[in-house]
């Protein structure tokens, strides 16, 4: 596992990707993390000292793991980045056809609105002997 | 582990899973191109057995728990009930092959960010990236400390 400072790790997630166009899958994992082992937290928690918290961020293509650690001051700037990085390669998700569904709704609309115009029509018809 | 059918329905119980433990909770998230597929995971990494034990131990109270509706309360099947809670709490999936549900794993994504960095009891406003780089902009503008 290849731990790294946020841009290259950026970069690399970048090289997965497109790397992973054809076969493969691309895995990211986030989860907070004191980047501390258990017997030196265990030691600050007895001691009084304040664990200070980092975002720890992981991605694998099967094959090969990178990572790397975002602090309070550090972590804007990366999901901006991130989010960049996302939008530019996960473009092979279906989109809404929204033209389909006109086109499928429509004629079906002209069609109610023809039986209803049809049916008020037989109304007033039966009216207006009336008068 | 299940997997969630309504977006909002999967982000509040996530939600509510990482505060129950910030410490052994994950967020994963899986994309394939050649399929055209993504899942999201949450998960305690916690095997069914401990929740069930934190259970009898009353270390979970069912009807504290958020989002544990009337119908899953009122189960006859004292163990159908609890095999419902349990699944929910240990690990919960959402998969999809919409690009809309891409636009709302961003803001997923930026709330966990915010809350594995911040602690679980950090607030979360859900500032956009724009927003963000506003602030920063204008903090530079007045040379405000960060």
């Amino acid at each position: 596992m290849v731990l790294l400072q946020p841009d290259p790790f950026l970069n690399e997630l970048t090289s997965m990707f497109e790397r992973s166009t054809e076969k493969g899958s691309i895995w990211v994992t986030l989860k907070r993390s004191s980047m501390k082992c258990k017997a030196t937290r265990n030691k600050m928690e007895t001691s009084g000292q304040p664990i200070e918290y980092r975002c720890l961020v992981r991605a694998t293509d099967g094959k090969k793991t990178i990572s790397t650690s975002l602090s309070a001051k550090e972590y804007q700037k990366f999901q901006a980045s991130y989010a960049t990085v996302l939008k530019a390669h996960m473009n092979a998700l279906k989109k809404r056809e929204r033209k389909d569904r006109k086109k499928t709704v429509e004629p079906e609309k002209k069609q109610d609105s023809s039986k209803s115009n049809s049916s008020k029509k037989r109304a007033l018809s039966t009216l207006k002997p009336s008068k | 582990m299940v997997y969630i059918e309504s977006w909002d329905e999967f982000v509040d119980r996530s939600l509510q899973l990482f505060r129950a433990d910030p410490q052994s909770s994950r967020y994963v998230m899986k994309y394939r191109h050649c399929d055209g597929k993504l899942v999201l995971k949450v998960t305690d990494n916690r095997e069914m057995t401990t929740h069930i034990d934190r259970f009898y131990d009353g270390a979970i109270d069912l009807k504290d728990m958020f989002f544990i509706t009337s119908d899953v309360l009122d189960m006859k099947g004292h163990f159908d009930k609890l095999l419902v809670i349990m699944l929910l709490l240990s690990c919960l999936k959402f998969k999809t092959d919409q690009a809309q549900d891409a636009k709302k794993m961003e803001k997923l994504n930026n709330i966990f960010f915010t809350l594995m960095v911040r602690g679980p009891d950090a607030d979360i406003s859900e500032a956009s990236s724009k927003e963000q780089m506003e602030q920063q902009a204008s903090k530079k503008g007045r040379g405000r400390r960060q």
